[in-house]
C-alpha cells in the first residue's frame, strides 16, 4: 500500500488490476521457459492497454523488460512484450526518472542504509536515484554501508538450492550491515528484505529492514 | 590424480563451506581484488569504450571464425610453423605425445596453459612415461600437491603460505619457512635446472593474430620465455576461439587482459612469436607445432547465447567478482574452469547431463557480468543453460519429478487471480503449523519433509508470516472508502 | 625414430572442424536475428593509434618513460654517452660481485663493453654459458613510456635469452627510440620482420602464493635501464 500511497502523493491515478498475479520470474529463472511465457503472456494481455505501469520490485520490472526472450519464434508477441516493457518501470526509476521527483515529503527518523537489490541495480542501472530519495527524508540519517551493491545471497531458487552457499554469501551482508550500525535496512526489492531480515529476526538482532516504499510513504507524526 | 566432480558441486560445496583456512584465503582474494580493479581501471581514459571494442573484436571474429582461423594458419606456416588439429582432448593429447616422443624427450617443461588442464594433457604423458614439469610457480605447487587449479589465474590460491611451505618441506626437502621469497627463490633453483636440460617446452596461447600468424603469450614469472625460448621444440596448444583479427586489435586486449586478471597495467613479458627462427644459430627452437583443439568449442557457435562463451580471454576476474565462488573457491566446481565462466562452459564442454548443478549455481547477481572484459553476458547464458536442462530430461528424474511438479503446480495456481488468492487463503491456514510469535523459525521433521524450501529456508533464516491483511484486502478497502487519505 | 607419417595425419581434423564451425554458425541465423534486436550490434574496427599519437616532447617522453620504470622497481639512469653508461656498469659489476657478463651482438652494447676486463665478457653466449652468466646486458629497439616497457626484436639483435637467463639484466635505450604508447609501438614493429618481439615490464615476479608479490622468479630478479640521451 505505501508503493499506493507515494505514487497518490506526486499525483498519479493509481490503479490496481486484481487479474494479476505473477511476472513468471520464479519459473523463468528455473528454466521452465514454458510455464513463463506462459505468465508473461497474462501479464501482457492484462497491462498492455495500460499508461504506465509501477513495481515495486526491482527483479519483477526486470522480468518484464526480459519478457521478449520467451517468444524467439513468435515475432508479434516478441513486439507485444517490448510495449509493455517500455513502459513498465521500477518504482525508484519512475520517481527520480520519470517524474523528476526526489523530495515526497517524507519524514522518518532513523539510522538509515540502502541495500542494492542486483536486478534493480545491474538489469535496471538504478544507483542514484534510491539514494537520492532516502537522503531527502527529512530526520533520515543516511549511511553508505560498504559492499552495498554485493548481492544478500537470495537468488530465487538458489536460496533453497544451495542455502549453505546462500547463508554464507548472507553473512558478509550482516557483517557489513552490523558495522554500519544501523537501525534500519531498505532496498527496493522485498525477496532481499526477507533474506535479510529473515537472518537478522534469527540472530535476534534489533536492526529492522524496510522497503523503501515504507520510508518515502512515512509522515511526519 | 584424482579429484571432486562437478556432479558433487552441492557437497563439494558444504565442504568447503566447513574449511576456515579456505574461507580466509578467498577473502584475501576478493578484498584484494577489489582495489586493484579499482586502480586498474582508473588508469585507462574510457574502460567501459574498450569493452565495447573487445567484445567487437570478438563478435566479429567468432561470426567468421573459420575464415579467421584459416587466416592465422595460413600466414603462421609462412613462417615456419606447423599446425595440427584436435577434435577433442583424446586427440590433442595423442598429437601432444607423438611430438614429443619425436624429440626423444623424457622430460618436457610446461608452462601455465589452460587448454592443456582441460584435456588433462600431464595424465596424458605421465601415463605414457613422459615427466610434465610446470613452471609456473601456482602450476608446479599444485602439480606438487596432485590437484587441479582452483582458480584460473592463480591456481595456488586456495593454500596458505603455511601449507606451500610443508608441501615443499614434504616433496622438496627444504628447511620448514614462512618467507615468501625464499619459497619462490626454492621454485626458481629447481626449476632452473629443468629448463636448461628440456629438449620440449609446452605452452598456451592467449591470442593468435590472423593478419600476420603471430602468437601472443602473456606471464609475469619468465616461464613461459624460457618455455618458448630455450628447447628445441615448442609446442602450443590452442584453443581455436583463439584468435584475432588485426595485429592492432592486440592494443586493446593488452590493455584489458591484465588489469581485469591480475590489476596490472602490463604483465612483465609478452612474447609475440611469428614462425621459427630464420638462421639455424639464431636463437629459439628449431620447430614450433601449434595443436588447435576444438573440444566441443564449434559446437558453442550455434547460438548467440552460448557462442559469447568463446570470448572469454580467461582473465578470472569473474571468479573474483563471483559471491559463489568466494564462498566455495574452485575445487568445488570439479573442473578445472570455476567460477562463473566455468559454470557456462563446464557444462557445454563437458556435456549438460555430467555438470547440471553448475548452471544453477548462481544467485544471478551479474557482479560477473559487470567485470567482464569482454561483456559476456554470464546470467544471460546460465539461464539459457538452465532451460537447456529443464526442458530436456537430465537425469536425477527424482528430484526433478518433484521440481517439475512444483512449478507446474505454481503454474497452475497463480494463473488465475481466484485461484491465487485461494492459495493465499489457503497458506495463510497452513501457516499456524509453523508460526510462532509473529515469525516462522527453524522448520523441521515431517513439515520439513513436506515442504523441503521451508526447511532449507529456515536453517538459517526466520521467515516471515503472510499479512494479515493481503494487498487486494487492502486495496478494496481504499476502494469502497471512497480514497480517503 | 620420428613417426612422420602420424604427425601429418594429424591435418586429417582439419576439414571436420571447419565444417563444423560453419555448420555452427549457419545454425545459429535465426536465433542471431532475433537476439541482436535487443543487442545493438557495435561495428568491429580495428583501433589504429593515430588519434593518440604522441604529441609530446622528447624530454617528457623520457620523463614518462622513466616515472614508470620507477613505479616498477627498475633501477634507471639516464646517460649521455658511451662512458657513463660504462661507468654505470662497472659500478653495478663491483655492487653486485659479478663475474661473467653475456652481451648481445648490437653495436652499442659491444662499444660499451669492449674495454671492460677485469670481468669475463661472453659474446653469442651457448645457452650453458648463460645460465653461468651473473649479468645480461643487451640494448632495446623501442621503449614504451606509459608503461616503461622495454621492447626487444629478435631479427634486430640476439638478445632473446641473454635478457632472459642471467638473473641481472643491464639494458640499453635510446631515447630518440620512446614513444608514447603500446598502440603507437603495435604500428611500428613488423611481426612479419621480426620472429620473436619480447615485451618487458619490470622484473620477473609472481603473486601466486597468498597473492604477495615476490620479484625474481624465473626471468632476471633485476633490471637495469640506461636511456641514452644525447
Amino acid at each position: 500500500m505505501s508503493t499506493v500511497e507515494v505514487l497518490e502523493r506526486v499525483g498519479c491515478d493509481v490503479d490496481f488490476d486484481e487479474r494479476q498475479t505473477c511476472c513468471g520470474q520464479p519459473a523463468f529463472n528455473t528454466g521452465y521457459r514454458r510455464e513463463a511465457s506462459d505468465f508473461a503472456k497474462r501479464f501482457i494481455e492484462i497491462f498492455e492497454d495500460a499508461e504506465t505501469i509501477v513495481s515495486p520490485s526491482g527483479s519483477c520490472t526486470a522480468m518484464v523488460k526480459h519478457f521478449h526472450e520467451l517468444f524467439p519464434g513468435d515475432e508479434e508477441w516478441r513486439h507485444r512484450a517490448e510495449s509493455v516493457a517500455a513502459k513498465t518501470h521500477d518504482l525508484c526509476g519512475f520517481l527520480v526518472n520519470l517524474l523528476k521527483v526526489d523530495d515526497l515529503g517524507a519524514a522518518f527518523s532513523g539510522r538509515v542504509t540502502w541495500h542494492d537489490a542486483c536486478h534493480g541495480l545491474r538489469d535496471l542501472c538504478l544507483r542514484d536515484e534510491p539514494r537520492q530519495l532516502l537522503r531527502n527524508v527529512k530526520g533520515l540519517e543516511f549511511v553508505e554501508m560498504t559492499n552495498a551493491d554485493v548481492c544478500c545471497g537470495f537468488g530465487g531458487t538458489f536460496s533453497v538450492k544451495y542455502p549453505e552457499i546462500s547463508a554464507g554469501i548472507l553473512d558478509n551482508k550482516i557483517e557489513a550491515i552490523e558495522k554500519a550500525n544501523v537501525t534500519t535496512v531498505v532496498s527496493g526489492d522485498s525477496s532481499c528484505l526477507m533474506q535479510i531480515g529473515g537472518r537478522l529476526s534469527r540472530i535476534g538482532s534489533k536492526v529492522k529492514t524496510m522497503h523503501i516504499a515504507e520510508i518515502l510513504a512515512s509522515r511526519e507524526t | 590424480m584424482h579429484h571432486l566432480t562437478s556432479d558433487n558441486f552441492d557437497q563439494n560445496a558444504r565442504e568447503a563451506l566447513r574449511d576456515p583456512v579456505l574461507h580466509g584465503a578467498l577473502r584475501n582474494l576478493a578484498d584484494n581484488f577489489v582495489e586493484r580493479r579499482r586502480i586498474a581501471m582508473s588508469s585507462v581514459d574510457d574502460w567501459e569504450g574498450l569493452r565495447t571494442r573487445a567484445r567487437a573484436i570478438k563478435d566479429e571474429t567468432l561470426a567468421h571464425l573459420d575464415e579467421y582461423l584459416l587466416q592465422f594458419v595460413e600466414n603462421a606456416e609462412k613462417g615456419g610453423v606447423k599446425f595440427h588439429w584436435a577434435r577433442d582432448g583424446a586427440e590433442a593429447c595423442r598429437i601432444v605425445l607423438e611430438l614429443v616422443k619425436a624429440s626423444g624427450a623424457e622430460m618436457v617443461v610446461k608452462s601455465k596453459s589452460m587448454a592443456t588442464e582441460e584435456i588433462h594433457l600431464n595424465d596424458a604423458l605421465e601415463a605414457a612415461g613422459i615427466e610434465p614439469i610446470e613452471t609456473d610457480l601456482g602450476e608446479w605447487i599444485i602439480q606438487l600437491a596432485h590437484e587441479i587449479p582452483s582458480h584460473i589465474v592463480v591456481p595456488a590460491i586456495h593454500k596458505t603460505k603455511g601449507q606451500i611451505a610443508d608441501l615443499f618441506v614434504e616433496k622438496v626437502g627444504i628447511e620448514k619457512t614462512g618467507d615468501v621469497d625464499v619459497l619462490t627463490g626454492t621454485a626458481r633453483r629447481i626449476l632452473r635446472q629443468k629448463f636448461a636440460e628440456a629438449k620440449v617446452g609446452i605452452s598456451g596461447v592467449n591470442f593468435g593474430v590472423a593478419e600476420t600468424g603471430t602468437i601472443l603469450i602473456l606471464e609475469n614469472e619468465g616461464n613461459i620465455r624460457m618455455t618458448t625460448g630455450l628447447p628445441q621444440k615448442h609446442i602450443a596448444v590452442m584453443g581455436i576461439e583463439k584468435v584475432v583479427p588485426r595485429f592492432t586489435d592486440l592494443d586493446v586486449f593488452l590493455k584489458l587482459l591484465p588489469r581485469s586478471g591480475t590489476g596490472q597495467r602490463l604483465t612483465a613479458y609478452q612474447s609475440l612469436i611469428t614462425g621459427v627462427k630464420k638462421r639455424p644459430d639464431d636463437e629459439g627452437p628449431d620447430e614450433i607445432h601449434v595443436v588447435l583443439l576444438d573440444n566441443g568449442r564449434s559446437k558453442m557457435l550455434s547460438h548467440p547465447v552460448t557462442r559469447q562463451s568463446l570470448a572469454c580471454i580467461r582473465c578470472g576476474a569473474c571468479l573474483n567478482a563471483c559471491p559463489v565462488y568466494q564462498q566455495v573457491g574452485g575445487h568445488a566446481y570439479g573442473s578445472v574452469y570455476p567460477g562463473p565462466i566455468g559454470a557456462v562452459i563446464t557444462p557445454q564442454l563437458m556435456g549438460l547431463s555430467k555438470a547440471k548443478q553448475l548452471p544453477y549455481a548462481s544467485s544471478l547477481c551479474g557482479a560477473c557480468r559487470e567485470v567482464c572484459p569482454v561483456k559476456i553476458d554470464i546470467p544471460e547464458l546460465l539461464l539459457h543453460l538452465r532451460a537447456e536442462i529443464a526442458d530436456n530430461n537430465a537425469s536425477n528424474v527424482k528430484r526433478k519429478f518433484s521440481e517439475r511438479l512444483a512449478f507446474k503446480l505454481y503454474g497452475s495456481m497463480w494463473s488465475r487471480a481466484g485461484r491465487y488468492n485461494f492459495g493465499t487463503k489457503a497458506a495463510r491456514v497452513m501457516q499456524k503449523l509453523v508460526v510462532r510469535k509473529g515469525k516462522i523459525g527453524k522448520v523441521s521433521g515431517f513439515i520439513a519433509k513436506l515442504v523441503p524450501p521451508l526447511g532449507a529456508w529456515t536453517a538459517w533464516r526466520d521467515a516471515p508470516p503472510i499479512a494479515p491483511k493481503t494487498f487486494r484486502q487492502q486495496w478494496r478497502e481504499k476502494l469502497r472508502s471512497g480514497n480517503g487519505n | 625414430m620420428e613417426t612422420k607419417a602420424n604427425i601429418s595425419n594429424s591435418s586429417a581434423a582439419r576439414e571436420p572442424i571447419i565444417a563444423s564451425i560453419r555448420q555452427s554458425l549457419a545454425a545459429s541465423k535465426a536465433s542471431d536475428r532475433v537476439h541482436a534486436e535487443h543487442r545493438p550490434i557495435v561495428e568491429y574496427y580495428s583501433p589504429s593509434s593515430n588519434a593518440a599519437r604522441s604529441i609530446l616532447s622528447h624530454d617528457e617522453l623520457v620523463g614518462n618513460f622513466c616515472a614508470n620504470l620507477d613505479l616498477l622497481g627498475v633501477r634507471f639512469a639516464i646517460v649521455r654517452n658511451e662512458d657513463e653508461a660504462r661507468d654505470y656498469l662497472r659500478k653495478l659489476i663491483a655492487a653486485s660481485d659479478i663475474k661473467r657478463i653475456a652481451v648481445s651482438d648490437s653495436e652499442i652494447v659491444s662499444d660499451v663493453a669492449a674495454p671492460i676486463n677485469d670481468v669475463e665478457v661472453i659474446s653469442s653466449a651457448s645457452k650453458e654459458t648463460l645460465f653461468d652468466c651473473e649479468l645480461g646486458l643487451t640494448s632495446a629497439q623501442w621503449g614504451i613510456a606509459e608503461t616503461g616497457t622495454l621492447v626487444l626484436e629478435s631479427d634486430a639483435e640476439r638478445h632473446r635469452l641473454t635478457s632472459l637467463v642471467p638473473p641481472i639484466h643491464l639494458c640499453l635505450l635510446k631515447a630518440e627510440q620512446i614513444r608514447q604508447t603500446l598502440g603507437e609501438i603495435l604500428e611500428l614493429i613488423d611481426p612479419r620482420q621480426n620472429r620473436t618481439i619480447t615485451f618487458i615490464t619490470g622484473a620477473s615476479r609472481t603473486s601466486d602464493i597468498e597473492l604477495t608479490l615476490a620479484i625474481g622468479v624465473h626471468g632476471p630478479r633485476e633490471l637495469h635501464v640506461l636511456v641514452l640521451a644525447d
